[in-house]
């Protein structure tokens, strides 16, 4: 196993978002396909332990290794790695026979981490499953890039800022443990309604005025925290704008940068060609699904966010 | 004011400073209907949105967009002052531009370059298209505009070399109608 440092770095871009069914396994399969497209070497985890679909969409029936392998008998993670027919993409499957995903010991998750670190790639792509549990979170939290798909429906919308708000209180809270500080969020929400604490950002600014060490230390963490948010399903012009909005209410509300990197229309052939097992950006290359992916994949690459306007966007048919 | 000064204006209307003033305006109207009306947008994240906190979003953003509109009143007050044409005609050049009769394209560029003008600070400078300006001097007749419009071009072209407009229009506009 290469544990070794390589010279070219690569990038970990984690999918998540809270909702299941908003279509992260897709986006990230599509991202991944044209990365490597693009003749980069591509490596595709799917972190979804208990609802791992992402082999299908690779056109992969029944993946010959999956983290049960490395769970229980401790083959390590690049010896997992299986090929799907594409050239420069390999898959971790998450397809797990008998374990309980909830209950994977520490010591193993960070096992987990290590390895996916070491990985020797271009692109590290991990899919993440619904909801906010810690391990879910912590998988993101390994990402140069934090992506949150989501959907033009409340449902949804709720789940991602949940989602979001947990993540960004579990970053405060490591890093607020690795310099000394582990129980100050726990003790400042515990006693919330002696500081008049109602909102999110009441926390941090509570945080912030306890003194001018951890003011240093959350100014340091809201600069580099950063999400992006892909919008999929996209009816209607006017449902493009929800992204932007969704933006807004990041920076404004939660207090920390989020960017829009892209957004995706609906369209009925993506159903289509997952049920038959087809990659979709092979077999619809010039849909205008596969080329909003490109651009959204080519803004997160760049770290480059799309500004759309209403006045362009309201009246027209997608 | 100095820019340094409307920085937090363009944050709350959620810009980069280098932001242009049609920028300014669609932020504005997007985020002034997004925190006034209800949407699932906001709806979702409605236990963190409170009633003054929302207010005291809609003013901020009230306020950095008549901030910015003076911003770029003023902006471009300066920048016209700054972008007027600065050229010398010499002896030479004058003495070339008597010997005229009447002005052409190709005469128009000639004195044009002479006076070391370029059609991008002469396009920013009269906000009309460099392409516009390159299609006169060439005088592709066929890509230019009504002659309504042409005239007013062919004017500025000539106010800003300090030629007098009406003379180089009427010129001009005559070589347009008999090759058309």
């Amino acid at each position: 196993m290469n544990n070794g440092a390589h010279d070219k770095k690569c990038e970990i871009w984690a999918i998540g978002g809270g909702k299941g069914g908003t279509g992260k396994s897709f986006v990230t399969s599509s991202i991944g396909t044209h990365l490597a497209s693009k003749g980069n070497k591509v490596v595709l985890i799917d972190a979804d332990l208990g609802g791992a679909n992402l082999h299908t969409l690779l056109g992969v029936s029944k993946p010959r290794n999956s983290l049960t392998d490395f769970f229980e008998k401790k083959a390590s993670l690049n010896d997992i790695i299986v090929n799907c027919g594409m050239p420069d993409i390999g898959l971790v499957s998450g397809t797990l026979s008998s374990l309980d995903s909830e209950n994977i010991k520490y010591a193993q998750k960070l096992k987990l981490f290590r390895q996916i670190k070491a990985i020797d790639t271009d692109y590290i792509l991990i899919d993440l499953g619904a909801g906010s549990h810690n391990n879910t979170i912590d998988t993101f939290l390994l990402a140069d890039k934090m992506i949150v798909v989501t959907l033009p429906e409340i449902t949804a919308l709720e789940n991602m800022y949940h989602f979001i708000k947990n993540v960004f209180f579990r970053k405060l809270k490591i890093i607020l443990s690795a310099h000394g500080l582990k129980d100050m969020i726990q003790d400042v929400w515990k006693n919330r309604d002696v500081h008049g604490i109602k909102h999110l950002k009441d926390v941090v600014e509570h945080l912030m005025g306890t003194s001018a060490h951890v003011r240093d230390i959350i100014e340091n963490e809201l600069a580099s925290f950063k999400i992006y948010i892909i919008l999929n399903q996209v009816r209607s012009g006017r449902e493009v704008m929800i992204g932007s909005s969704v933006k807004s209410v990041c920076l404004k509300f939660l207090g920390f940068d989020a960017q829009y990197a892209g957004h995706i229309e609906y369209d009925e052939s993506v159903l289509r060609c997952i049920n038959k097992r087809l990659p979709f950006m092979l077999t619809h290359p010039f849909s205008h699904v596969a080329k909003e992916i490109i651009k959204l994949t080519e803004n997160l690459k760049d770290g480059r966010q799309i500004t759309v306007t209403a006045d362009k966007y309201a009246n027209r048919r997608l | 004011m100095p820019i340094e000064d409307y920085k937090k204006y363009f944050d709350a209307l959620e810009l980069s400073s280098d932001a242009q003033l049609s920028e300014v305006r669609n932020s504005y109207l997007h985020l002034k209907s997004l925190y006034s009306n209800d949407s699932i947008v906001t709806s979702a994240i409605a236990y963190e949105l409170s009633e003054e906190k929302r207010h005291e979003i809609l003013e901020q953003v009230e306020e950095a967009y008549a901030k910015l509109a003076d911003f770029f009143t003023n902006k471009d007050a300066d920048t016209a002052v700054s972008e007027k044409p600065s050229f010398v005609v010499d002896e030479e050049l004058k003495q070339y531009m008597s010997g005229m009769q009447s002005f052409s394209g190709k005469m128009l560029k000639e004195i044009r370059e002479k006076l070391g003008v370029n059609l991008k600070d002469m396009a920013v400078f009269t906000k009309i298209r460099k392409q516009y300006f390159e299609d006169i001097e060439n005088e592709r007749f066929s890509a230019l505009p009504a002659e309504v419009y042409l005239r007013g071009y062919i004017m500025e072209y000539a106010r800003y070399l300090s030629l007098d407009p009406e003379k180089v229009a009427n010129d001009y506009i005559e070589r347009y109608r008999t090759a058309r």
